[in-house]
């Protein structure tokens, strides 16, 4: 048997390892996704005061502290006896466009930075080509436009947050300012910044330039690493996309429903997660449909899957023409997710717009206060999927106990099918492994954004590699790259 | 160099130990009250801050050092090059001018200015070493500015 692995996988957040076993014809027998990587920050969050813990468990992330922060955030306010309906209506308009504007710029990240090398230059193309920079040489207009919205979506943050990473927006109860005037006058006019109307123009064309792109690709984006598989997010009570505060509700591969509108408190009721021996990441999974089954995708592609619209007018437009592609049943075409992120990108903009220009978002009403809870709950959405933080407190208000389950955590079984797919469809039975071989891999887990670092709770240096073994576990091939 | 038009990029994480430098650099410009230019904290360089950079007039990129340097600081012109290593995290200086170049047609005088440290491993506060090279690199800034000798 041989074994390949590939290690590190480049252009995802975070440090893993695929390995590829092949038999003595060549042939795959089993495909997985490690994760290597190990921080065990629901451990040592352990008997801090409750009031700190969205200000660590940003600390998870660099490109998604908000994400945390505020689902850190909602749950404590829990804590403090606080559901979301409680929170002032300023509050909450300022913790949601803190929000959006995390989702947009972590969005742009994904889709400039990270992912559009693969689309433009092609799977095969050198790997010293397949870069952002060559991306930027190459398509200037592009570039710049990325740059921008990525700075947009930063500023907002920064703005709300004080900095661009780990800043503080949200406390117990509310949060700790207001937008001023001209703070909001900036996202409103025409700056080294674009406005915001500018914003939701480029994120139109933005969904242009991917169903024209689909338009001459569909062959590959439909069919590359495409499986079954349930799909989970929140929606509003009506229906609606959710990505700050909704219910939770699943779907199957056909778009049966696993998971019916229920609270987010009762997670617990629902979910939970099993271990393998191969990888600190866990498996989650409902409980109803078990371990084989009860998996779901989350993120950009599962939210459009589950939703019935979109509540903004541009991104709604999109969203039906994207549901009509396969005739409203669910899409679980993989690569599909990067045509979902930017629909995503779209109805940001779109929300960001409706706060910027509501008028009660330069209130002072920021903060109310009620009675100690010993738990918290707080589920929101993060730009890679489903974020759940659940938090238990002593009377002293010391934490006691914290579980985290992360976007990238959900996608852990859709990952690694999607790792098999590819290796059965283009490592298997070949007489050589070649570089755009060993991409594919990569390319299909790159779609669906995982943050590593999240998902193990690690710190330090985090490259992905790819190796493979021969039937007596020697290794007979491996990609690795410096992730320095 | 005129410290009005000039921006100021200190590259560090303060959790690192010397990484530091660059930052504690820019927080005792800032002190200090006698730059009048624009001071930049970053933990690396991204792309974006090609734009960044493409709208001032000089540049210095303030960086902590592994190696040995004589003086304990060292300025070291900073060229564009295309020539570089990528990586998703981080871009050197001479590659991120090039971007800048590249994308939006500008290319700023810049400088780097390395500070040698000494400690890298987690917690905070610069080692003793680093605080001395942090003070000679102050001076020979300070003194740059005077003379205008960038």
């Amino acid at each position: 048997m041989k074994k390949i692995t590939i290690d590190p996988v480049t252009r995802v957040e975070g440090h893993g390892r695929v390995s590829v076993h092949l038999d003595d014809n060549g042939k795959v027998e089993n495909a997985y996704f490690h994760i290597v990587e190990f921080r065990g920050f629901e451990r040592f969050i352990q008997g801090h005061p409750y009031w700190e813990a969205p200000l660590l468990v940003q600390r998870l992330c660099g490109i998604c502290p908000v994400s945390h922060h505020l689902a850190a955030a909602k749950a404590i306010d829990q804590i403090v006896g606080l559901d979301p309906k409680d929170l002032s209506p300023t509050a909450t308009k300022l913790r949601r466009l803190l929000h959006y504007g995390q989702v947009f710029q972590s969005h742009a990240l994904h889709f400039f930075y990270l992912a559009s090398p693969d689309l433009l230059f092609g799977a095969d193309a050198p790997k010293e080509k397949r870069n952002v920079v060559n991306v930027a040489i190459e398509n200037k207009e592009l570039a710049r436009k990325g740059i921008l919205m990525r700075k947009f979506g930063q500023e907002i943050i920064k703005a709300i947050a004080g900095k661009k990473i780990h800043g503080i927006a949200a406390i117990p109860g509310g949060v700790h300012k207001t937008l001023f005037p001209d703070e909001r006058a900036y996202f409103l006019q025409e700056n080294d910044t674009p406005s915001i109307d500018t914003m939701i123009e480029w994120s139109k064309e933005i969904v242009d330039f991917i169903k024209a792109y689909h338009h001459k690709n569909f062959q590959w984006l439909d069919g590359f690493a495409d499986f079954p598989s349930g799909h989970l997010g929140l929606v509003r009570d009506d229906g609606a996309l959710e990505l700050y505060d909704g219910r939770l509700r699943a779907i199957d591969s056909q778009g049966k429903v696993t998971l019916h509108d229920v609270p987010c408190d009762d997670y617990l009721k629902y979910f939970t997660e099993g271990v393998e021996k191969w990888s600190y990441m866990k498996f989650p999974y409902l409980k109803n449909l078990g371990r084989k089954d009860g998996w779901n995708r989350v993120g950009p592609l599962a939210r459009l899957n589950v939703c019935d619209y979109l509540s903004t007018p541009l991104a709604d437009k999109e969203l039906k023409e994207f549901k009509s592609y396969y005739a409203g049943r669910p899409n679980n075409s993989t690569m599909h997710s990067h045509w979902a992120r930017l629909i995503e990108m779209l109805y940001c903009a779109e929300e960001m717009k409706a706060l910027l220009t509501d008028e009660s978002i330069l209130g002072t009403d920021l903060l109310r206060e009620g009675n100690r809870r010993p738990e918290g709950i707080g589920i929101i959405e993060a730009p890679r999927g489903t974020l759940i933080h659940h938090y238990q407190v002593d009377e002293k208000g010391m934490i006691t106990k914290c579980n985290l389950i992360v976007s990238t955590t959900h996608n852990n079984e859709a990952m690694n099918r999607a790792v098999r797919w590819v290796a059965n469809k283009h490592l298997s039975e070949q007489k050589e492994i070649t570089d755009g071989m060993l991409n594919r891999v990569e390319i299909a887990i790159r779609a669906f954004d995982p943050c590593l670092s999240c998902a193990t709770h690690a710190l330090g240096k985090m490259p992905l590699k790819l190796e493979v073994f021969d039937s007596e576990n020697n290794l007979v091939a491996e990609k690795i790259k410096s992730a320095e | 160099m005129n410290s009005k038009d000039t921006l100021l990029i200190g590259i560090g994480n303060n959790g690192r130990r010397d990484d530091a430098l660059g930052w504690a650099f820019l927080e005792a410009i800032e002190k200090s009250g006698l730059f009048e230019g624009e001071v930049y904290y970053c933990y690396q360089l991204q792309i974006e801050d090609a734009e960044r950079i493409s709208r001032a007039e000089h540049i210095v990129f303030v960086d902590a050092y592994q190696g040995h340097l004589k003086e304990g600081c060292e300025w070291v012109s900073c060229k564009p090059s295309g020539n570089f290593t990528f990586t998703t995290h981080a871009f050197t200086p001479t590659s991120i001018l090039y971007l800048c170049q590249e994308l939006y047609q500008k290319l700023p005088p810049a400088n780097i200015l390395m500070i040698q440290g000494q400690e890298w491993g987690l917690g905070e506060g610069l080692s003793e070493r680093a605080q001395i090279n942090l003070q000679k690199a102050l001076s020979s800034f300070y003194e740059k500015i005077m003379t205008k000798t960038i």
